[in-house]
């Protein structure tokens, strides 16, 4: 009788840690450090809405936000009101806003996006990979980037405001080019 | 060998876990009562930086004798540290908790968790037999008591999170706060399995894990833990306990998620430090009904036998968002709950086995600081 209970209990703990290594199976699933302030962010590529795909690197030269989001998240969903009225404002004077959209399919955010009437490039990340990249496990998460692909602010939680946006980018583009030491 | 295979698989299941990184994250929506473990993610889970989740539970839990079982057990008495064999025969215990969860993110993995519970426990059983009545049958006992229980302080680390999953280890000090002086209807101590509180520290490893599988409608999860609790001052330590959980939650309609999970837990005895001793028959005429029959005075480490148990259950239950029902400030990052524990296979060594039990619960988050 207790052999019996202990290789229910052996037979438990296997397949406890096989349901953990059951994401292993998705090859994108492991989850990177948040990267940090200054650090050159590796480029991706994600098809957009339309079938088209966009890169980080074509948007060069630019200040960009990368915003993680979700329709099912409010925070997510509150905040972008406010990234379409700095995205209307700056698109023109080298700001792009990237909303990426996590695990969802084309037609239901395709209907958010119509509805609230959003014109920023929105990219969907169907099986997690640039959030992976990102170190993001929680939504909404917006990054800062740099005109040379650096990041410059990382914000966790639905925290934009106008205001906020615009503030961090007028800081950024202020800011001298960091010049190697070789190079003076 | 039981304890090596317990020990490899222990080792192996971790191996498998540190070398296979998880997938995409959940943050979905462990009960306060020693005979409740039914899973509640917002218990489990490491919430956000500054995010500190409570969780308000009502917990239900009868025990009865199951059929074909006498529920004749050993007396143990504290502080003559006896052990009198076939003394007591059970009748039924209910115990109602309401138990107190913090859950607080200090960083985005690392999290602590407070669980205060407070027990009413009603117990009924047969005390003295072969030594109490005209004939020996013993006479009717009853036990009500109420206090606060041992509470639990759990450190959880979340390991490499990622959208669709989280795998949070714990280890956790159940520290002994709750009572074990309560006195049954006669004027004497109720025994140690009927306290409230274990009288001596526990640790309590554990493992969680949750992965989206249809991501935001279907997730499962997974969970496990070990607790050993030491020796109590009266020389009473409770068998080690073993729980593993499984099982799935469905996002239905945005305010409506359907739980399903199988609870399994296996007790291991318990032990006492005590001389042995049997309540007299009628053999022992005519010196029956009549005093204990000695059978080693030496206090020596005995295993109580009609302890440890097996129980195997489905829990099925719901939880209501009723920030997806109303919006408002009191509605705001708040849910209720509902699981049904019904036992699908029980052993419990001729002792009380645990019926169906209901728990009720609340969840309110408060965002406590700022997330950087």
């Amino acid at each position: 009788m207790g052999v019996r209970k202990s290789n229910i209990v052996f037979v438990g703990l296997v397949l406890l840690a096989a349901l953990t290594a059951l994401p292993a199976f998705d090859g994108w699933s492991m989850g990177s450090r948040v990267p940090a302030v200054g650090m050159q962010v590796e480029d991706f590529q994600l098809a957009d809405l339309d079938g088209k795909t966009q890169s980080l690197s074509q948007y060069r030269g630019k200040v960009v936000l990368v915003n993680f989001w979700a329709t099912w998240c409010k925070p997510c969903t509150t905040e972008m009101p406010a990234m379409q009225a700095s995205f209307d404002k700056l698109r023109d004077k080298g700001f792009v806003v990237l909303a990426i959209n996590e695990l969802e399919d084309d037609a239901r955010v395709r209907e958010h996006i119509k509805q609230y009437g959003h014109t920023f490039p929105v990219l969907m990340d169907r099986n997690n990979k640039v959030a992976n990249q990102f170190g993001v496990f929680g939504l909404p998460v917006s990054v800062f980037i740099d005109q040379e692909g650096r990041v410059q602010e990382y914000i966790k939680g639905g925290l934009l405001t106008e205001q906020m946006i615009d503030d961090v980018v007028a800081k950024i583009q202020k800011q001298e080019p960091v010049r190697a030491a070789a190079l003076r | 060998m039981a304890r090596k295979r317990l020990i490899v698989g222990f080792i192996l299941s971790l191996a498998t876990i540190f070398f296979s990184w998880p997938g995409t994250q959940t943050a979905q929506a462990s009960c306060g009562s020693v005979s409740c473990f039914v899973v509640i993610g917002s218990q489990q889970q490491v919430p956000q930086a500054g995010l500190l989740t409570t969780n308000t539970i009502y917990n239900y839990t009868p025990m009865r004798l199951l059929g074909g079982t006498s529920g004749v057990i050993p007396a143990v008495l504290q502080d003559q540290r006896q052990m009198i064999l076939d003394h007591h025969q059970e009748t039924r215990t209910i115990t109602n908790t309401l138990t107190f969860d913090l859950n607080y993110g200090i960083t985005d993995r690392l999290g602590v968790e407070v669980t205060i519970p407070y027990l009413w426990r009603t117990h009924h059983h047969i005390d003295g037999l072969g030594e109490a009545g005209a004939n020996g049958e013993g006479e009717p006992t009853t036990f009500n008591a109420n206090s606060i229980g041992d509470m639990t302080i759990t450190t959880k680390y979340n390991l490499l999170p990622t959208l669709r999953s989280m795998t949070v280890m714990g280890f956790g000090v159940q520290l002994p706060t709750g009572s074990t002086q309560k006195k049954d209807s006669v004027g004497e101590v109720m025994e140690p399995s009927g306290q409230i509180g274990r009288g001596q520290v526990g640790l309590i490893g554990s493992l969680y894990q949750t992965y989206e599988l249809i991501p935001h409608r279907l997730n499962e999860f997974a969970f496990g833990s070990y607790r050993h609790t030491f020796r109590n001052n009266q020389g009473y330590q409770f068998g080690d306990e073993y729980i593993l959980n499984a099982g799935l939650n469905l996002v239905t309609v945005p305010w409506l998620v359907l739980s399903a999970q199988f609870n399994y837990r296996y007790l291991v005895h318990d032990n006492v430090s005590a001389s042995l001793y049997r309540s007299a028959t009628p053999a022992d005429a005519p010196d029956f009904p009549g005093e204990p029959v000695a059978i080693d005075p030496l206090i020596a480490s005995r295993q109580v036998p009609n302890t440890g148990s097996t129980y195997f259950a489905f829990s099925p239950g719901f939880q209501l968002s009723l920030d997806g029902l109303a919006d408002s400030a009191w509605t705001k990052m708040t849910s209720l709950y509902f699981y049904s524990q019904i036992p699908i296979a029980r052993d419990s060594n001729g002792n009380l086995a645990q019926g169906t039990s209901f728990i009720f619960g609340l969840t309110h988050s408060f965002q406590m600081t700022k997330p950087s």
